[in-house]
């Protein structure tokens, strides 16, 4: 080992160690947000702080409830709690489900924040953690069960990276895909746009903290094969027999794969259309 | 369901016994009551799209109370997209139209007064008045109606008798003219008979798609997670997409182009070129099947004809073509190198190379995909050609995968709008009031004295047909973009719309729409469920019994024709659109409408109304009203047949039919199963003939057009064979210059559809997406001093609107070029676009206009 | 009145032949089971006839094929068939 590889090799183990000591460091300001956050669960689980919101505790401290973020709001979607209000009286917050943060590139509610309540140090609207989305209900999230929803997706200010469409097989109805939205906390602001734009009733995706928020399908709708199986039938008069023009060795499966070509899986060189072979144009090579 | 005590006891007694046991047991009807108890489901064609999704519609005490996506439908076997899943909500917006209103003032009709409610009789009676007055002042073009693809099929139908046969005027269009005129123009010159020759099984069945100027996933999000399926779960399979954008379809796409708008045009050409060059094309297939042409070029734009682009084109609206040879056509497309085709597109050439190296592959099923991309185009019919001519060089045609496949954007925009032929130049089932032979065939169908219907050249037998204007026919035909300059220039005074939101579609809506809407020689009427801005902009509303209110039928865009029945009743006074047409022709008499030496010709014509003509002929009214009855003995209502007393749908469908399916027709291809068929499947891909479907067509043992032996058969053309229509590359209308310095293209989102009328009035899908917002570049954005999210104010020549700017939505776009959708009626982007057409098809170009965008 | 269910065992890859056999019964259906030889069979009687539930039981053991049964629920009820017929919900 020379000595430049030497030097290398502790530099790395001095690096090592060091990581392990910042690992237990962030495990311990994780543990303290974790008391933080028990402690802030006392707000309603719908609030949510505005932008670059210090951790609960602190904020309450720095803020001197002076409203001035909820008037510099240009979408008018901040309140400020009231006396009664399961919120510190003067305190600001915003409702995703009905006013979302609309993420303004330059933040005007933290530049109007005298205190630094509202971190001064959040420039890139797209760096702050207001809260998370969670597909918290996949049971009534119609993607899940292939319909072709995604608003929340197509409403993400960030789409791509903070939800992205996870697109799976969809073996139920064996050719069709479905587009699942996968929410990356990694990228998620926690904005509310997705929460605002869900159509369900009740929100299926929703900005956490969120202990025990549920959503619901609509009350009209219902999933066609799953009425279909419950009733052991169709529920309107089934469909008859069909009929195809279809040349020899073709058949048609109408409920199941669709057009069959029998002898199509067996492999050789040639096309099935000799056609394919006749105008491979062997001459030109 | 019934249960009985005795039911109840025994099913737990078998459930007791089968939990012992630990056998499952199929659920059966005893056990399965619970809280959907007393809902009558019925199937349903969605209201929306041209995929033409099946739904079931779950209706109790008179209401929708429940909705589902069929299980058992091909299409979309139970799925919905987020509209569907909407659909029973359509129908109970809280401003729903109730009764008929009239402008006035004093109690008296007045073009500038304020809505009020009339009776249905009072509506009707001052419509025929105007109309009637209309059609002797100006002659046939005097008047107009402009219906839809969102029609049901006799209500398209009944249509076309009416204005074609009853008022004895061609001008009667379809809103389908801004969206498939242009796919029917290169079906008609390709093939020579309309409609893909694919279907949607296709998705599974192709290695290669490619998508043209088609946002599939948004536009036919069932169709797309079909082909999302494919791309998937087959090994090999790959996704190219083009646009002038970046949409939701490039998240799958293998090879992602975004193109410089009209480009397509040399794109094509290029593959075409490199299939050559390559020596890759399918000889065998395009001397047995292939003619090769060209067609005219430098048409015009289909602006007015004072326009100074108008006077410098050569062959303005010129398209008749001639014969050329292989050779001639493989020098016309030699232009287009690889360097020439990414230069003009701005494409990367190793993206260029692999999509014609796609095509070009033998051994690679390929699908192409086109919807507004192509359609809306001033050169539509042209690029749509291109297209079928990289297909017909590789013979990867009309069989299983191998697919050009135009879609649809309205759910009966094949099934009405082309199919019954409520363009101006057409009749039902592909045939033409060009041809006299295609007109005589359709008044011996319909009982008319030869010589009723006007000719495009107002000539039969090669002699004048005599008018009750006291002139001559002359030329009849009129193009939905040419109603509302004739209006404007006071040459057409009466006007119908009826299920679509006109004025909210009109391209240049400022210059040319609204002032003649609002001309005051004019009277407007339009008929819809909500108050739409064309209502707005209307003098007389009809209130319309909508969707499953009435019995209908939809053909989607792979030939699928789909059947309902009435299902709930149409709230207040609403009347279906099939009712407002028949009970309409009863107001006008045949001598207001027909010359004396027509009616000479059947004398028991005379005195009568177009209503006894037309619909009360022995054909329309042979099957008397009956008890509309499912399978199981559900009852149904019908108002139309309540109302005229006998079976209205039947007998329009069945008299259409004669059409398609009769001894003897002009035009062979489009066979119909009988009426009462349709009500018990889900859908019929046509031509249906001895009760089977029809796949794929021109292709032996397929399609039972196509003779033992005979392999390929384009049977559309006398000689059997698809033309391969060679064009070039021309530039767009109005590019961007210095002043308007970025191109604007209009579109649609998943949200939303047609005008928004209805999904607009869904609170969810309202709250989803509320308003039009302008996609845009966030470079062009930063260089104007725009943010995500500000308020800018975009301008044409022509108008302007106010628009929050969106540089971080789903549409992606390149620096110089904003999309923005044209749903919102609040912020009406047809105020920007301008009037031009496909000199061809007469369809509308939405996509490329220049415009520029500043702070508001 | 009686409503009873039973299992009815039948030799091995019999049982949509013997469910066949208990068919030809007058008050006697089967629900299922036929794949895994274990019938889910109910038995009623029609209140005015005088052969009672059990004589059918006994008869059901003799036909052919069947193994064994076992009976799981009982129902014994005064209520006329007017009155089991009526609807409920």
């Amino acid at each position: 080992m020379s000595e430049s590889e030497k030097k290398s090799e502790l530099n790395r183990r001095q690096f090592l160690g060091n990581m392990l000591k910042t690992a237990c460091g962030v495990g311990l300001v994780g543990l303290g947000l974790g008391a933080y956050s028990n402690r802030a669960s006392s707000m309603p689980a719908n609030y949510v702080r505005p932008p670059g919101a210090l951790p609960e505790e602190d904020f309450l401290g720095a803020c001197i409830r002076c409203g001035l973020c909820v008037r510099d709001c240009p979408y008018d979607i901040l309140f400020l709690g009231e006396v009664g209000d399961e919120v510190a009286t003067g305190t600001p917050y915003f409702i995703a489900r009905t006013g979302p943060c609309e993420m303004c590139e330059d933040i005007p509610c933290v530049v109007a924040c005298p205190t630094n309540a509202l971190d001064h140090d959040l420039k890139d609207i797209e760096e702050s953690r207001m809260g998370l989305a969670v597909v918290i209900d996949q049971e009534s999230c119609i993607a899940f069960h292939g319909l072709r929803c995604e608003v929340c997706f197509n409403v993400c200010p960030i789409r791509g990276r903070a939800i992205s469409l996870d697109m799976q097989h969809n073996t139920r109805s064996g050719k069709h895909a479905l587009f699942i939205p996968v929410v990356h906390s990694d990228a998620c602001t926690g904005c509310g746009l997705c929460e605002r734009a869900c159509i369900l009733e009740e929100a299926a995706i929703k900005i956490f903290p969120m202990h025990l928020a549920k959503g619901e399908l609509g009350k009209h709708y219902r999933l066609g094969w799953k009425e279909k199986d419950k009733a052991g039938e169709s529920l309107v008069t089934p469909d008859t027999e069909h009929r195809y023009n279809l040349p020899e060795g073709v058949r048609y499966d109408l409920q199941g794969e669709g057009l069959i070509i029998e002898g199509e899986a067996e492999e050789t060189p040639f096309s099935s259309n000799p056609l394919d072979t006749l105008n491979s144009g062997f001459m030109d090579k | 369901m019934k249960l009985t005590r005795r039911d109840f006891i025994k099913s737990n007694a078998v459930a007791a016994a089968a939990s012992v046991a630990g056998v499952t047991l199929p659920v059966t009807n005893a056990v399965a009551a619970d809280a959907d108890d007393g809902i009558r489901w019925d199937k349903a064609a969605c209201r929306y799209c041209g995929t033409g999704c099946s739904v079931l519609m779950g209706v109790k005490d008179g209401k929708v109370v429940a909705s589902q996506g069929d299980p058992d439908a091909p299409v979309n076997k139970g799925l919905n997209c987020i509209k569907g899943y909407f659909l029973p909500k359509i129908l109970y917006g809280e401003d729903r139209l109730t009764k008929p209103l009239l402008r006035k003032t004093n109690g008296k009709y007045d073009k500038n007064g304020k809505f009020e409610a009339v009776s249905w009789d009072e509506a009707f009676k001052t419509m025929a008045e105007k109309w009637v007055a209309a059609r002797k002042a100006k002659g046939p073009k005097g008047i107009g109606m402009f219906g839809s693809g969102q029609w049901t099929v006799w209500e398209g139908y009944a249509a076309s008798k009416l204005l074609k046969a009853g008022f004895r005027s061609n001008s009667l269009e379809p809103n389908a003219r801004h969206c498939m005129a242009s796919a029917v123009g290169a079906f008609m010159r390709g093939f020579g008979i309309d409609e893909p020759m694919g279907c949607y099984d296709d998705l599974e069945h192709a290695d290669v798609f490619v998508l043209w100027g088609a946002n599939m996933a948004e536009m036919h999000p069932i169709l797309w997670s079909r082909l999302t399926d494919t791309r998937l779960t087959k090994p090999g399979c790959e996704v190219h997409v083009l646009s002038t954008y970046e949409h939701r379809c490039y998240e799958l796409a293998d090879n992602g182009m975004v193109f410089e708008p009209q480009t397509d045009l040399a794109i094509l050409n290029y593959i075409a070129n490199y299939i050559i060059q390559n020596k890759a094309y399918n000889k065998e297939f395009i001397d047995k099947h292939v003619n090769f042409t060209k067609t005219p070029t430098d048409i015009g734009y289909g602006l007015r004809a004072s326009d100074p682009r108008e006077k410098a084109a050569k062959n303005r609206n010129k398209g008749k073509l001639s014969k050329i040879s292989f050779e001639e056509y493989a020098k016309s497309v030699e232009p287009y190198t690889l360097e020439h085709a990414s230069k003009l597109s701005k494409v990367p050439k190793d993206k260029l190379l692999r999509l014609a190296k796609a095509y070009a592959d033998p051994n690679k099923k390929v699908a192409s995909y086109w919807t507004m991309g192509f359609n809306q185009h001033t050169r539509g019919v042209w690029v749509n050609g291109l297209c079928y001519n990289v297909h017909l060089l590789m013979g990867k045609i009309a069989e299983p995968g191998n697919s050009p496949f135009s879609l649809t954007g309205q759910p009966s925009a094949c099934g009405t709008a082309r199919e019954v032929g409520t363009f101006t130049h057409r009749l039902p089932a592909d045939l033409v009031t060009k041809k006299d032979a295609h007109c005589k065939f359709a008044e011996k169908t319909w009982k008319l004295p030869a010589g009723t219907i006007p000719r495009a050249n107002g000539k039969t037998d090669k002699a004048d047909q005599s008018d009750i204007s006291g002139k001559p026919m002359g030329k009849t035909l009129i193009h939905a973009v040419a109603m509302h300059r004739a209006l404007k220039d006071g040459k057409m005074n009466t006007f119908w719309v009826m299920c679509n939101n006109n004025m909210q579609a009109a391209a240049n809506m400022n210059d040319e729409s609204l002032p003649g809407w609002r001309n005051p020689d004019n009277f407007i009427t339009v008929s819809d469920p909500y108050p739409t801005v064309s209502a707005q902009a209307a003098d007389l509303i009809l209130p319309t019994a909508m969707w499953i209110e009435k019995e209908g039928a939809y053909g989607n865009a792979e030939r699928r024709t789909q059947f309902w029945r009435e299902q709930v009743s149409a709230p207040g006074e609403s009347k279906s659109d099939v009712w407002q047409l028949m009970e309409f022709s009863k107001y006008i008499k045949v001598e207001d409408v027909w010359p004396a030496d027509l009616i000479a010709k059947k004398p028991e014509y005379a005195g009568k109304t177009l209503y006894d003509v037309l619909y009360a002929n022995g054909e329309v009214n042979k099957f008397p009203a009956e008890q509309v009855t499912d399978s199981r003995g559900n009852k149904y209502n019908n108002h139309e047949s309540a109302d005229f007393g006998f079976y209205v749908q039947k007998g329009l469908f069945e008299e259409y039919r004669l059409f398609n399916s009769a001894e003897g027709i002009p035009k062979k291809g489009h066979e119909m199963a009988e009426f009462d068929t349709y009500h018990k499947v889900r859908g019929l891909r046509w031509p249906v003939i001895d009760g089977k479907e029809t796949l794929w067509r021109f292709r032996e043992g397929y399609d039972p057009h196509v003779a033992k032996g005979e392999g390929v058969k384009f049977y559309g053309k006398p000689d059997g064979r698809a033309n391969i229509i060679t064009a070039p590359y021309e530039p767009a209308a109005e590019p961007p210059d210095k002043e308007f310095d970025l191109w604007l293209c209009t579109g649609r989102v998943l949200e939303h559809w047609h005008s928004g009328s209805m999904t607009r009035r869904v609170p969810e899908l309202y709250r989803a997406v509320p308003d039009a917002v302008i996609y845009m570049n966030p470079k062009d954005a930063k260089k104007r001093r725009l943010r995500n999210g500000a308020t800018a104010k975009i301008s044409s020549r022509r108008g302007e609107i106010v628009c929050k700017i969106d540089t971080k939505g789903r549409n992606k776009c390149p620096e110089g070029l904003v999309f923005v959708p044209w749903f919102d009626a609040g912020r009406l982007v047809n105020k920007l676009t301008l009037d031009q057409t496909d000199p061809l098809s007469k369809e509308t170009d939405y996509k490329k206009c220049a415009v520029k965008i500043s702070r508001a | 009145m009686n409503i009873c269910s039973l299992i009815v065992h039948t030799k091995p890859a019999s049982g949509p032949l013997v469910s066949e056999r208990l068919q030809a019964f007058h008050g006697v259906e089967v629900h299922g089971g036929l794949e895994e030889d274990k019938l889910i069979v109910t038995v009623e009687d029609e209140g005015e006839t005088v052969s009672p539930v059990s004589d059918k039981m006994n008869a059901l053991r003799d036909v052919e094929g069947v193994v064994n049964t076992v009976l799981i629920y009982h129902y014994g009820g005064e209520e006329s068939m007017e009155e089991m017929n009526r609807e409920i919900n």
